[in-house]
């Protein structure tokens, strides 16, 4: 994986100094809140409901067990014991005092790890397929650019007051695992007729209040003009995106209000001017950057473990993914166990997913968008052993894809947008379907659950989607039904009236049934669903009342 | 009845307008006020930037918040209905609201 | 408040040249399109770029396209609802001077616009970013390392000395077995080269002795004796038993704080260090950044037969230890005879894993490579 040479770290260090020294503006009254807020979330601070939030940059997913052991000790010494992985790959912490924060960033600068743009109105961590250098349908690591970006966008001088933030994912694999069609830029590495590789680029997705899938701008862009077309795209949007109505000022509604082949032409003409730069990517810093990042190879690769216990046997069935290298297989280590918060960890469990992360990932260890996390290279006769190890840790819950694998937003709990609950309504839909059998029984599906509009739990790209809202003090929820994350990606439509929260888990659970009722042979839920349409399963959901 | 609430500057903690034109962490502590004395003592607050961040009036019933928010305003009084999750045998991980 | 510190020049000339009533002052909303405005500022002296609020930021695309698609060259100043956090990003983007609704904190305003020594973009201020800074010192010390390869160790040294870190270069010597050859090599280019030396208050009384005797017969006139600072020594090492206890926060206090304090000022630092020493140094170029700047290392691909013969040939005196089986020379505390097996510094820090004390630490991820390929 990347690691920081002097200039990083210096950089990074500066921004702690900056940080530190407008907190003691803020507290001595020489910052106002007003201007204190974007500047503290620049910087990932947010304030939320019992205290202030602190989301933790995890570039591209990616961390070592170093790092993992940071995040464990900043749990225990400046929270309350715990960390919640999100659905763009990073962590956040709910409990830390403002005057720790510059102490956790120093913590962090020690093990390369910084929270820079992980909110705000500016350039958003970039995010990468988990399995980069590891998948079997990869086309080229999309990693190094996601590091490239990560450079090129911290601290920019043009684009740090946007009109509204703007997040960027690279996607190296055949298969989508990184939404691009949900992102402000989604990059698809694609193959030219003459083998070389270079960008497929999406412009204007996003979820949130108007969910819309991303216009494809372009169908290849060369790999060193990269930035030149990246900054092409900021230039266009902040002149011209909206300022006037924050729920308006995504770079997607001002694609739509342009219309697309308006707002390509705008670019092509800004990109045109700016090509031939200091943007263009000099050749040794391209290598430099995937120097660091790459496949393992191994000696003597060994089979599949064939005998263990049928829990361990289950669990590879549900949680391993094949590896393109023999011999090693990708692990999800489920952080969904029945019951719990979805995407949270203590610290003693991060103390020993890094001690797993050393002994048995090859140092590296990746966050996924389900809220996750992922071993990618793990050796076939370390599985066994892996396994009791995650077992005894309550981390090998064999549920990987499956229904009760649900992602939520950290909803009225914890946060100040929330208009309802998320995780108890996710924990509920877990014990319900997991009760019933039904999860196991219906196989690969997504449920997403947002305690608002805003859609960090993503339920708009969820073949089952749950949103909370509020009426008159009562929470309630819409479900919609046909939303999908990848190549396919496509936007769930709402099903009918809202439901109160109690009678979410069943409905849920009538869906699924539902759908084992229709299935033709090995389909999915969403096949079924797209075969079919929705009435189905409206009625089901509606049955009782 | 009404209530001032904000969240404290240095940690971010949830606070409460006492009578005494203090702050402070216990809701019991909080001062109800009608509703010409609550956008008073709101302006006063907003005026103290120092201590208390984006001070606002919640609604008070008997012993609880009351109104629209209730539940919001409970979540901060009583923290997080989803539970923790401080714990490391599967067979605790039950732990739903 | 008019901050005209940014540049001065610019600011002179437009201001003479709008006292002598040649120009016009232009003022535009951050939201002008840069497209329309070509006509208004053509014969514009300065142009002020008004902020309705910090948070909007259109006037720092505005700004850069001013300069850069119209290529707008008089003075440019930004004016409105800034705050000093802005400064850095509004010099970048091609503002010459600042003058924000606010002006009762110049203070904070002028520490914000010094707060970062790095920038990874380019932008109309044209300083080298990281991406030029990372590339430049790459083609540069591999055409020095290059070059070099051509030629031998006095060569090396001379160029060293004399033109490329001239002033800034000095030599650190250990006064070990082998170091009279370097001290050799620089008196013979000019006897007046820094010549540092860690004076630990750990060296065997011989490898004293051997500095003396050395220092005069060269005729070396810059000797340094760096010492450990005496209030840390007090603070972390009271018993003078560190070397037991952890043994690189030892050779931290000792030598890597010492040295780093003395290079101050200096570029580049000489050192005796050679490929056959084994261990990390078997890929030891002849220049190479460390993480406290670069190294030179002129006797890298020197064997121990061409020490030896060097000594021979310019009669030079011996280390009193090295007919005693030492080697490698440190501190008597962490120092032992390197008998047979193991390489010359086997006697160094015996029974630890440690091999190096840390002055010459590499550059942060520069030793890292791809760890699997």
């Amino acid at each position: 994986m990347y690691r920081y040479d002097e200039y990083d770290a210096t950089l990074v260090r500066e921004r702690i100094g900056e940080f530190r020294d407008q907190i003691e503006r803020r507290l001595d009254g020489r910052l106002s809140e007003d201007e204190f807020k974007p500047l503290r979330l620049m910087n990932g601070v947010y304030l939320q409901l019992h205290a202030y939030m602190l989301r933790v940059a995890i570039p591209y997913g990616t961390l070592n067990s170093a790092q993992v052991r940071t995040l464990a000790r900043i749990a225990r010494h400046y929270d309350r014991g715990y960390g919640h992985f999100t659905t763009r790959t990073n962590i956040q912490f709910n409990w830390p005092a403002l005057t720790d924060v510059p102490a956790i960033l120093e913590e962090l600068a020690a093990v390369e790890m910084h929270a820079i743009q992980t909110s705000g109105n500016c350039i958003r961590n970039t995010t990468a397929d988990p399995y980069s250098g590891a998948a079997a349908d990869e086309i080229e690591d999309g990693r190094p650019w996601a590091e490239i970006i990560r450079q090129w966008s911290s601290l920019h001088p043009e684009f740090t007051f946007l009109p509204r933030k703007f997040k960027i994912a690279v996607n190296g694999a055949a298969e989508d695992r990184a939404g691009l069609r949900v992102h402000d830029i989604g990059l698809q590495i694609v193959r030219d007729a003459l083998g070389q590789t270079g960008f497929e680029v999406w412009v204007g997705g996003g979820q949130g209040r108007t969910p819309r899938l991303a216009v494809k701008t372009r169908d290849f862009l060369e790999p060193r003009d990269l930035l030149s077309y990246l900054t092409a795209v900021l230039r266009v949007y902040n002149q011209h995106g909206r300022r006037d109505n924050m729920y308006k000022a995504r770079i997607k509604i001002l694609v739509e209000a342009l219309g697309a082949e308006a707002f390509i032409a705008e670019v092509e003409e800004e990109f045109e001017a700016i090509r031939d730069s200091e943007l263009r990517l000099p050749d040794a810093e391209i290598a430099r950057i995937r120097s660091f990042f790459g496949t393992p190879s191994i000696h003597n690769p060994a089979p599949l473990p064939e005998a263990g216990e049928p829990g361990f046997r289950h669990w590879l069935k549900r949680n391993r993914r094949a590896h393109r290298v023999d011999g090693l297989s990708s692990i999800v280590i489920s952080l969904k166990p029945i019951g719990g918060t979805p995407g949270d960890a203590t610290d003693e469990q991060l103390d020993i997913i890094a001690d797993l992360t050393a002994r048995y990932g090859l140092d590296e260890i990746r966050v996924t968008p389900e809220q996750n996390l992922l071993l990618p290279h793990v050796h076939n006769e370390d599985l066994h052993p892996l396994w009791l190890a995650l077992k005894s840790a309550g981390l090998a819950t064999p549920n990987a894809g499956l229904a009760t694998d649900i992602v939520s937003c950290p909803g009225m709990d914890y946060c100040s947008l929330a208009t309802a609950r998320s995780i108890p309504i996710a924990q509920a839909i877990a014990k319900r379907l997991e009760v019933a059998g039904l999860s196991e029984a219906a196989g690969d599906v997504t449920i997403k659950v947002d305690g608002c509009i805003n859609a960090c739990g993503h339920h708009h790209v969820a073949n089952i989607g749950v949103l909370g809202l509020d009426k008159r003090g009562e929470e309630y929820y819409q479900i919609t039904l046909g939303g999908a994350f990848g190549k396919d990606a496509a936007i769930g439509g709402i099903v009918g009236k809202g439901l109160a929260g109690d009678d979410v888990p069943d409905a849920i659970a009538r869906i699924l049934e539902t759908y084992l009722q229709l299935r033709r042979g090995s389909e999915t839920f969403i096949d079924t669903l797209r075969r079919t349409g929705a009435d189905a399963f409206k009625e089901a959901i509606y049955v009782a009342q | 009845m009404k209530a001032i609430t904000a969240n404290r500057l240095t940690d971010g903690r949830v606070i409460y307008r006492t009578a005494q034109g203090q702050w402070s962490t216990r809701f019991q502590d909080a001062q109800p006020l009608d509703d010409y004395a609550a956008e008073t003592v709101l302006a006063q607050a907003g005026r103290e930037s120092g201590i208390a961040v984006g001070p606002y009036l919640i609604e008070l019933g008997e012993h609880a918040p009351a109104g629209q928010k209730w539940r919001r305003e409970g979540i901060r009084i009583d923290g997080p209905t989803s539970g923790t999750i401080r714990l490391i045998e599967p067979a605790n991980h039950d732990r739903a609201a | 408040m008019l901050r005209s510190d940014f540049a001065p020049e610019t600011d002179r000339n437009a201001m003479a040249q709008l006292a002598s009533g040649g120009g016009v002052v232009v003022e535009l909303p951050g939201d002008a399109d840069w497209r329309a405005v070509g006509e208004q500022i053509r014969s514009a002296v300065q142009v002020d770029i008004r902020f309705a609020s910090f948070k909007d930021g259109r006037g720092f695309t505005l700004a850069t396209q001013l300069r850069t698609r119209l290529h707008y060259q008089g003075r440019l100043r930004a004016t409105g609802d800034l705050i000093p956090d802005q400064a850095r990003y509004l010099k970048r983007v091609g503002f010459d001077a600042i003058t924000p609704d606010r002006s009762d904190l110049a203070a904070d305003w002028a520490k914000a616009e010094q707060r970062f020594s790095v920038v990874y973009q380019p932008a109309s201020d044209a300083i080298a970013t990281i991406t030029e800074l990372r590339n430049r010192e790459g083609d540069d010390l591999e055409r020095l390392n290059a070059r070099y390869r051509q030629s031998d160790a006095l060569e090396i040294l001379r160029d060293a000395i004399e033109t490329t870190w001239r002033g800034r270069i000095a030599l650190l010597s250990s006064f070990g077995t082998e170091a009279a050859v370097s001290l050799h090599l620089i008196s013979r280019i000019d006897p007046a080269t820094p010549v540092f030396f860690l004076d630990t208050g750990r060296h065997f009384a011989q490898t004293e002795q051997y500095l003396r005797t050395l220092t005069e017969r060269l005729n070396l006139t810059n000797l340094r004796v760096l010492k450990p600072d005496a209030a840390e020594a007090r603070e972390e090492d009271g018993d003078g038993y560190l070397w037991q206890r952890d043994a690189d926060a030892c050779c931290a206090l000792r030598k890597v704080r010492p040295l780093a304090r003395a290079l101050d000022g200096f570029d580049a630092l000489v050192t005796g260090r050679k490929r056959f020493h084994g261990g990390a140094r078997t890929e030891l170029p002849v220049v190479e950044r460390v993480a406290d700047g670069l190294r030179v290392n002129p006797l890298a691909n020197w064997s121990a037969e061409q020490i030896q013969a060097y000594f021979q040939t310019h009669d030079l005196p011996r280390h009193p230890l090295a007919d005693m089986g030492y080697s490698s020379i440190g501190c008597w505390t962490c120092t032992a005879p390197a008998y047979g097996g193991g390489g010359l510094r086997a006697g160094r820090w015996p029974g630890q894993d440690k091999t190096e004390c840390g002055i010459h630490a590499p550059a942060q991820g520069a030793a890292v490579r791809p760890e699997r390929k």
